[in-house]
């Protein structure tokens, strides 16, 4: 696969934890666990656009 | 699970997977991708499962259940108008609402001054095809959602909602359909995923077929990079959908990329490489792609010779499927090549001397997957698909 300059949001997400992170006060609990239900639901944000164009 | 309808089950993969790897089966599989045929024979009209997609799914068990398939896909009347509604989709025609509730859904290609997606837009969408489908296309593509910078709406907000909703409701409707496939009639669900060429797409839902084949003039170099960038997001879409035990292949529904719809010069220097490199990346990860070759593509068949051996199943529309078997039989499983206006204005003997020819030229080694040319509507006669049915498992058996 030809490799693109920098993709401003890569393949599955719409908005990436990087991101959000920023917005968030210091996390005291488990930060793995938040960015990974974060990035599961995110993915179905991107689930719903390119299956908009794709199949719908 | 009835254990014999678990067995069956189990034969009929068997079957279809080893054709589909261009190997010699049992018997030649039979796949029929019937869309609003089910429809017909189940007693439904075309409204009735183009909008209640629990129709749609009914009416395929019970094809499933009554002819001796070995594998159908769980609802090919693919786009639910439900869905389509909810989101405020402008582009399809609805049967029983814009059009007879007896005809099947339409898409409607905007004229070319009213494309989603306009020639001085290239670069947005190169830069962020994710951001540019949501923030430009969306809007244009739907009556209710709110385009940036303007007020939004209650109907704009319930547009996303509703779509969500529904749009995870009716995929998860699929695995209890292919649960009961598998249970009630020990049949295969066919393919799994989507997979579109990333020309393609640019051609039927972004510029329209008349705005890119002039843009493919005016500003090739941006057909070619807005390509580019969608690879990598088809390709996740296609390997997020594929199945997780690598048995059926991703289907791939091929439109209007190849000659004479555009000159050779244009497929080989921007359909084909940014295509191929995303069947070859699926493939190494191990899944096959289902090439649904609409109309004919056989002026391509030298290049789709190149992928890897067992890489594509490829499925022949209108072209000619000797020819196919000649150039690519070695290589790949071919299915279909049995015309769909001999299904609808044909009769039973005649259905069985094509089949017979068609079987006889191209399935002697295996490798072959019997269906219609295209997807079976409504106009097809319940006795010409019983007599394609029933003459392959007598005369297709190895």
């Amino acid at each position: 696969m030809p490799e693109q300059k920098k993709p401003k949001r890569k393949p599955g997400v719409c908005v990436p934890w990087e991101e959000k992170l920023k917005e968030l006060p210091k996390i005291s609990g488990d930060e793995e666990l938040v960015r990974k239900v974060w990035e599961d639901i995110d993915a179905l944000g991107y689930v719903y656009i390119w299956q908009c164009l794709l199949s719908f | 699970m009835a254990k014999d309808m678990e067995q069956l089950y189990a034969e009929r993969l068997k079957r279809y997977v080893t054709a589909m790897r261009n190997e010699k089966p049992d018997k030649i599989p039979i796949r029929p991708f019937v869309a609003e045929f089910t429809a017909k024979y189940a007693g439904y009209t075309c409204q009735e499962v183009t909008h209640d997609f629990e129709k749609a799914f009914a009416a395929a068990r019970k094809c499933a259940a009554d002819f001796d398939w070995d594998a159908v896909v769980g609802n090919m009347v693919y786009v639910w108008t439900g869905l389509t509604q909810a989101i405020g989709t402008k582009y399809y025609a609805v049967p029983g609402i814009d059009i007879s509730p007896d005809t099947g859904f339409q898409y409607l290609e905007p004229p070319e001054e009213k494309a989603f997606m306009k020639p001085d837009e290239y670069d947005q969408l190169i830069e962020d095809p994710t951001g540019f489908l949501f923030n430009v296309w969306l809007p244009r593509i739907s009556a209710d959602v709110s385009a940036m910078g303007e007020p939004t709406s209650y109907r704009n907000n319930l547009s996303f909602l509703k779509g969500g909703m529904a749009m995870l409701n009716y995929f998860n409707a699929f695995g209890k359909q292919n649960a009961l496939l598998r249970s009630e009639s020990g049949t295969v669900s066919a393919i799994s995923g989507i997979l579109k060429a990333p020309f393609d797409i640019i051609a039927d839902k972004l510029r329209g077929y008349i705005g890119l084949t002039m843009d493919l003039f005016e500003r090739p170099d941006k057909v070619l990079a807005a390509c580019e960038a969608l690879m990598p997001h088809l390709l996740h879409v296609a390997l997020s959908g594929a199945d997780p035990d690598k048995n059926v292949p991703i289907g791939f529904w091929m439109h209007r990329g190849c000659v004479p719809f555009i000159s050779q010069k244009h497929f080989d220097k921007l359909y084909w490489p940014t295509l191929k490199p995303i069947i070859e990346e699926i493939w190494a990860k191990g899944h096959q792609v289902l090439f649904y070759a609409e109309g004919n593509w056989n002026a391509h068949l030298n290049v789709f010779a190149e992928l890897p051996e067992k890489a594509i199943v490829y499925h022949v529309d209108m072209a000619d499927i000797f020819e196919v078997h000649k150039a690519i039989g070695h290589k790949f499983c071919i299915s279909g090549g049995i015309p769909n206006f001999l299904l609808s204005y044909g009769t039973a003997d005649e259905v069985r001397e094509c089949c017979k020819k068609v079987i006889d030229g191209v399935a002697r080694d295996g490798g072959y997957i019997m269906d219609a040319s295209a997807i079976v509507q409504d106009d097809a006669k319940v006795e010409n698909i019983k007599a394609m049915t029933d003459f392959t498992r007598e005369y297709g058996v190895y």
